[in-house]
């Protein structure tokens, strides 16, 4: 092999780029800035610095409300504080963190235009026949006179017809210009890396159109058994018909878990309906519509035009919904009737034989203030609830007797029910009472659900698939050429591939001994070798 | 509970079969000039019995997948040991393509070893399955942990014959600054893995004492303190930071602990898996001492000789075509199928979760390692150096970040 200058570049097969000019306005400095793969590189490099800070200490954004700097430091001490100080407790929406996705992008965008277009108006025009500069100057080179005699152009053309035929059966594509022979496959994976970057683009667009406000929702609900609630910032509404929930028996859990008796759900979900309002929204008494009911699980969200509501998890709130109760008299024992009290916006009236019951005061939490007036705590929940009744009918003063009546044992006997009514003078005269447990409907569970709307994610995932074409075009084929000429009787040959050298090596082994020349194939060298981008 | 049996012992049977074949593949090279025959003769023979032990341990370990998948019903990657030992066979998977491709027997001599390291790993940790939580019952979880874990697989392939590069290229007989730091990175890396044996030998050895102890302490869960016992199997190097000690079984005369763990850190386990990291590391020390006694010259440049014969290009080539098959399998397996099961579950496709950053982290990486080397010419050393930290990037999203950061990737319960 005789000396030769040294390997040529290859990268973007010699082309002229944009950022690679000698005299630069301003913005071709800003080009060749965003172009530079040492740039890319170092974008690449901060942004995997900056997600890595930021997955040290939890994020606000995982909490539903997010914490203060109290949290950080109670949970994390003087790190956890500065963090919060520093702005790294929110990382990722940081203006800074958000500047260097930006520039990333750009970044992708330019440098794949300053290289994808020069290189692919220079593979479009390639031609066939090489100077023997040219080809000596590539990695893979080899030079050897073939057998048969230097005059005999005849021969060297019945032998340039072969090399073109088993250039074809190795699947090349081959293009022949007087005494040489090009053969050429799969160049459609140098596109890959620019498939790549613009499967990446539609992704880094789509987020940044994702964060325009209006564009997503999310809400999280928190649903009791038999409750409907809105779903704010809709029209929607959604009751939670029924939530079940289903656990691993202990003899089905092994080791750790069955000594510890873990509580292990198997299944939970909540059967839910979707309700639309038209008219009176947001008030106490709004005009639902059914729009759709479905059972929502974990993995399985409950979709009604672009809205999915997922189920999140669930929380053991025990409460009693309603108790089916019966008015007696109290000296005979007599049953005059039967109705149901609700905790949740009970009825105003109910009727049991000849009484009439109306409801004058609801305490979802009863209580006594400091002056001894009857009060509630909380405004919703159950908790001890208590009805006063204004009782009217036979033998009863016009204006009605009031009754009060809790439904549960334990605040009776701390409220002195007995004593009150006594007191009033109903008490001996009447009795309220459920008839066992069977008559008291608890709702156990609160049902957790986010509800999301989120046109975006099927574009995003769109993105990502384009992008993943790109690296399979680009990293499970690879550009192979190889050029042949004959001088004379006097072979070179030059190959060039843009990865997999020795993939490269083995077809021209391969070529060769095909074409009995096992000497050759023994002889085929290759220089240094150096990476190439495509 | 005979399905499990089966399963199990095909997994032991692998584990052995992957150590004999790493065996076989030392032999075929340093045997290769034993008696008078032709060494490269002798090379491709015993190449071929050590492959061939290899592809029955994975034989042995698609058995034990198998088999296991049917006694679960549900495919067996919801734990550390179930991912974990699933991730081991991928290693071998990758390997024997690449075997395949390359034909390099001395590359099992470095992809065995680091399968069985991950499958001995595996098997410390709780074998049992647990039945599935609702989260993870869903076909995603097959989808997505299978393609990111042969994406990984890839990886520590490309670990392997990063290593390998380093081992033949680095001049152990330089005293050049330049060379000394090649050198003590080398024999860092090294240490590095008699680290994770570490962790194998002392939690078997313990565990088969039986060794106990226990301490009570204080931690704020949710705002609130709450009184917590944390239980050792490991003797307490350090305590928790600020806890008591309740009970301890005595030790070689130690009958407390030697010192307390920092005040940074948090979590009502951070002592205990400080003092297993502790411990890893002594044994560590250990081992590598012991080696180095055997030896006597740093284990690099004990090993180098043994590749004095393999072509360092066709090393640095096979290194980046692992990671060059990995990373669009990455993409799609630990991203983009990610995205969609996480939508699905979470109702959200991306969360900024520790291990979604993690996976992004190693995308990352490994997209710079590609930059670096395909448009910034990083072939050889540097290359090679990428390749070893990459995988380093890919254990911590793997256990490390169960370790030190919690999230809610929970399936790593240690």
């Amino acid at each position: 092999m005789e000396e030769t200058s040294k390997p040529l570049d290859m990268r973007y097969d010699g082309a002229p780029r944009r950022s690679q000019k000698p005299k630069k306005n301003w913005l071709d400095y800003v080009w060749s800035f965003f172009s530079s793969v040492k740039v890319g590189v170092w974008l690449i490099v901060l942004t995997l610095l900056g997600a890595a800070i930021g997955s040290i200490y939890p994020q606000e954004e995982a909490f539903i409300i997010p914490p203060g700097i109290d949290y950080y430091e109670s949970t994390y001490g003087w790190l956890g504080k500065w963090y919060y100080i520093l702005g790294l407790s929110h990382t990722y929406t940081s203006w800074w963190f958000q500047l260097l996705v930006l520039m990333l992008g750009t970044s992708i965008v330019v440098a794949s235009l300053d290289r994808g277009i020069p290189l692919y108006k220079a593979l479009k025009k390639q031609k066939p026949d090489r100077t023997i500069d040219f080809m000596r100057r590539q990695q893979l080179t080899l030079e050897y006179e073939l057998p048969f005699e230097a005059e005999d152009q005849a021969a060297a053309d019945r032998w340039l017809n072969e090399v073109s035929a088993q250039l074809g059966k190795q699947r090349f594509r081959v293009s022949r210009v007087g005494m040489a022979v090009m053969g050429e496959k799969n160049r459609w994976s140098r596109w890959g890396p620019y498939v790549n970057h613009l499967g990446l683009i539609i992704f880094l667009l789509i987020i940044l159109i994702r964060t325009l406000p209006g564009f997503t929702l999310e809400e999280y609900i928190s649903v009791l058994e038999g409750d409907t609630i809105p779903i704010p910032n809709t029209n929607y509404y959604l009751k939670n018909e029924k939530f079940t929930v289903e656990f691993y028996e202990n003899d089905e859990l092994r080791g750790q878990f069955r000594e510890e008796e873990r509580v292990v759900p198997r299944r939970f979900e909540t059967k839910a309906v979707l309700y639309t309002c038209t008219e009176r929204c947001g008030t106490s008494d709004p005009v639902l519509q059914e729009a759709v009911q479905g059972t929502i699980e974990v993995n399985n969200p409950l979709e009604y035009r672009g809205l999915s509501i997922y189920q999140f998890g669930y929380e053991v709130t025990p409460q009693i919904r309603s108790v089916t109760v019966s008015l007696f008299d109290k000296q005979t024992g007599e049953n005059y009737g039967q109705f149901t009290l609700k905790t949740q916006n009970p009825d105003l009236s109910y009727t049991a034989g000849p009484y009439k019951l109306r409801l004058h005061n609801y305490y979802p939490e009863f209580s006594l203030d400091a002056t001894g007036a009857p009060t509630t705590v909380s405004g919703s929940k159950p908790n001890a609830p208590a009805y006063i009744f204004m009782i009217t009918g036979p033998g009863l003063p016009e204006e009605g007797s009031s009754y009060i009546y809790f439904p549960r044992e334990i605040d009776k006997e701390r409220f002195r029910q007995d004593d009150i009514n006594a007191a009033v003078g109903t008490g001996d005269k009447f009795e309220i009472r459920a008839g066992g447990m069977e008559d008291v409907e608890i709702a156990t569970y609160t049902s957790t659900l986010t509800a999301r709307t989120d046109p975006t994610v099927p574009y995003l995932l769109f993105g990502g698939l384009i992008a993943f074409i790109g690296l399979a075009m680009g990293f499970y084929w690879q550009h192979r050429r190889i050029w042949l000429r004959v001088d004379g009787n006097r072979l070179t040959l030059a190959a060039h591939t843009n990865k997999n050298w020795y993939g490269m090596r083995t077809e021209a082994k391969k070529l060769l001994e095909a074409l009995g020349l096992e000497a050759a194939a023994v002889q085929i060298k290759q220089k240094n070798r150096e990476g190439e981008p495509s | 509970m005979t399905l499990y049996n089966i399963s199990n012992t095909a997994l032991v049977i692998s584990l052995f079969s992957y150590i004999a074949a790493f065996i076989v593949f030392v032999i075929s090279y340093t045997g290769r000039r034993f008696g008078n025959r032709d060494p490269q003769e002798q090379i491709r023979k015993w190449g071929t019995r050590a492959f061939g032990i290899t592809v029955f341990g994975l034989a042995m370990q698609i058995i034990y997948f198998v088999s296991r998948w049917i006694a679960n019903r549900f495919i067996p990657v919801s734990n550390l040991f179930e991912f974990m030992s699933f991730l081991s066979m991928m290693v071998i998977v990758a390997f024997v393509i690449l075997y395949l491709i390359y034909r390099k027997p001395l590359l099992g001599a470095f992809a065995t070893p680091v399968g069985f390291i991950i499958l001995a790993y595996a098997m410390v940790f709780p074998w049992e399955a647990q039945p599935l939580i609702p989260s993870l019952n869903s076909v995603w979880l097959y989808i997505h942990v299978t393609t990111a874990a042969t994406a990984e697989a890839f990886f520590a392939v490309g670990f392997a014959g990063g290593l390998m590069y380093l081992l033949r290229v680095v001049k152990f007989q330089s005293a050049e600054k330049r060379d000394r730091k090649q050198q003590r990175g080398v024999e860092f890396t090294l240490f590095a893995v008699l680290c994770v044996f570490g962790f194998i030998f002392s939690t078997m050895l313990f565990r088969g004492i039986g060794y106990e102890a226990a301490f009570a302490g204080q931690e704020v869960v949710q705002g609130n303190v709450t009184e917590v016992t944390v239980e050792y199997t490991m003797p307490p190097i350090a305590a928790p930071h600020g806890y008591e000690t309740i009970s301890m079984d005595s030790f070689l005369g130690m009958n407390q602990p030697l010192f307390q763990a920092p005040d940074w850190m948090n979590g009502v386990n951070a002592g205990r898996k400080f003092n297993t990291f502790l411990w890893s590391l002594l044994f560590g020390l250990v081992l590598y001492g012991l080696l180095r006694l055997i030896l006597r010259k740093p284990i690099g440049a004990a090993i180098q000789p043994v590749l004095r014969d393999i072509d360092p290009e066709d090393l640095d080539e096979i290194t980046y075509r692992a990671i060059a098959i990995g990373f669009p399998l990455f993409t799609l397996g630990a991203l983009i199928f990610a995205m969609i099961w996480a939508h699905i579950a979470w109702n959200r496709f991306w969360g900024w979760d520790p291990k979604e950053v993690w996976a992004l982290i190693t995308w990352l990486f490994y997209s710079a390692y590609l930059h670096l080397r395909l448009g910034r010419g990083w072939l050889g050393l540097r290359s090679a150096w990428l390749a070893v930290i990459g995988f380093v990037v890919v254990m911590f999203t793997l256990i490390g970040v169960n370790l030190i950061i919690a999230g809610l990737h929970s399936y790593a319960g240690v």
